[in-house]
């Protein structure tokens, strides 16, 4: 549920990267932290296990301001990946106002996000979120590994909403902008509505 | 959608002030349980980041309640986390928000915060559903909004 103060006139949208343990969630907001220019972001935390696993959420503002109207500002979360983890999962969706779905291309994590896929459903039905009405973006990532699966494939698979989606190497920042971009596009224009 | 308009936003800024300089307090937070920080005192000598605490805070807030719940209680209704220097008391108010008391242990203590907590929490309560009122007899607040020339591109070194 996006927050709006027209005092300080702000906007405040929530962004969760949903996905399996190890697709590349935290790497994506990493890679934008530090790519942002440090006036437009706030500080990173990472809860993580000490192996750097994540192991409740992590988090980064980026603030972005227009000259005329408001400054908008985005809340990116991670969710811990690992099955274990699904009661944390839940908590981080609350308030959510979009999601960008991180799966992990290679053939043998396929059903480790089909899986992921099913969870994230039924955590956003627990909060009577609809889907169809949520914005939602589908990033496959690892597309440098050997064993990735053909892209019509995990969207035929994955993205039954006809989402946009996008190919990412997000070691390598591939993809990475492209997928924010989108989403926040996308939440801007749900709160313009 | 939650919104807050000017008045509303300084009357809120207003009390959490005034419960802030009374329990001795270095700061006051109201967040919601998303982890938005919804106001906060007027405390300048607070240099934390509370758009970061505040996330902290309900992620915080938000395992203990699914504690409580895995322990058969039904509802969390506050908690309190100590360090060496200073304590953070948190209160829910009405399911939706979280209050955040930040206290230095030598300027104040947990019984006065809770008592004045207590004196204020009436107020907050009333001023919070006025809020909630008014969002729901508005049809649409985004007409108001302009971002449609926000340019991303900026952001990135």
């Amino acid at each position: 549920m996006p927050f709006i103060n027209f005092a300080t006139r702000e906007i405040n949208c929530k962004i969760v990267y949903y996905g399996p343990g190890l697709s590349g969630k935290t790497t994506n907001i990493k890679w934008i932290y530090d790519h942002i220019k440090p006036e437009n972001k706030g500080e990173m935390i990472t809860l993580a296990t000490e192996t750097e696993r994540t192991l409740f959420f992590d988090f980064v503002p980026i603030e972005v301001s227009n000259v005329k109207g408001f400054k908008v500002r985005f809340h990116l979360y991670t969710t811990p990946g690992q099955i274990i983890y699904q009661a944390s999962r839940k908590l981080i969706l609350k308030g959510v106002d979009g999601v960008v779905f991180v799966a992990d291309s290679q053939e043998e994590r396929h059903d480790a996000n089909l899986d992921t896929l099913d969870d994230m459903l039924e955590n956003l039905r627990e909060y009577d979120i609809d889907i169809e009405d949520l914005p939602l973006v589908f990033q496959y990532n690892k597309r440098d590994l050997p064993n990735v699966l053909p892209v019509e494939v995990l969207r035929r698979d994955l993205n039954r909403w006809n989402s946009p989606d996008f190919e990412a190497v997000a070691t390598k920042g591939i993809g990475v902008l492209e997928t924010f971009k989108e989403i926040t596009r996308q939440v801007l224009k749900k709160i313009k509505r | 959608m939650l919104s807050l308009r000017p008045e509303e936003d300084e009357k809120l800024r207003k009390l959490l002030t005034e419960l802030n300089r009374e329990s001795k307090s270095k700061i006051v937070l109201l967040i919601d349980k998303s982890g938005q920080l919804i106001s906060r005192s007027e405390s300048p000598a607070f240099s934390s980041d509370d758009i970061t605490f505040a996330s902290l805070t309900a992620g915080n807030v938000a395992a203990s309640e699914a504690l409580s719940k895995l322990l058969g209680d039904k509802n969390l209704n506050h908690m309190f986390t100590e360090t060496e220097d200073e304590g953070i008391y948190m209160i829910l108010i009405d399911d939706k928000y979280i209050l955040v008391s930040i206290f230095d242990k030598n300027a104040s203590n947990l019984g006065i915060v809770r008592v004045k907590i207590k004196k204020y929490y009436g107020k907050l309560v009333e001023l919070l559903r006025q809020i909630e009122e008014r969002i729901e007899s508005e049809s649409s607040v985004t007409e108001q909004i302009d971002v449609e020339d926000i340019d991303l591109d900026t952001l990135f070194e």
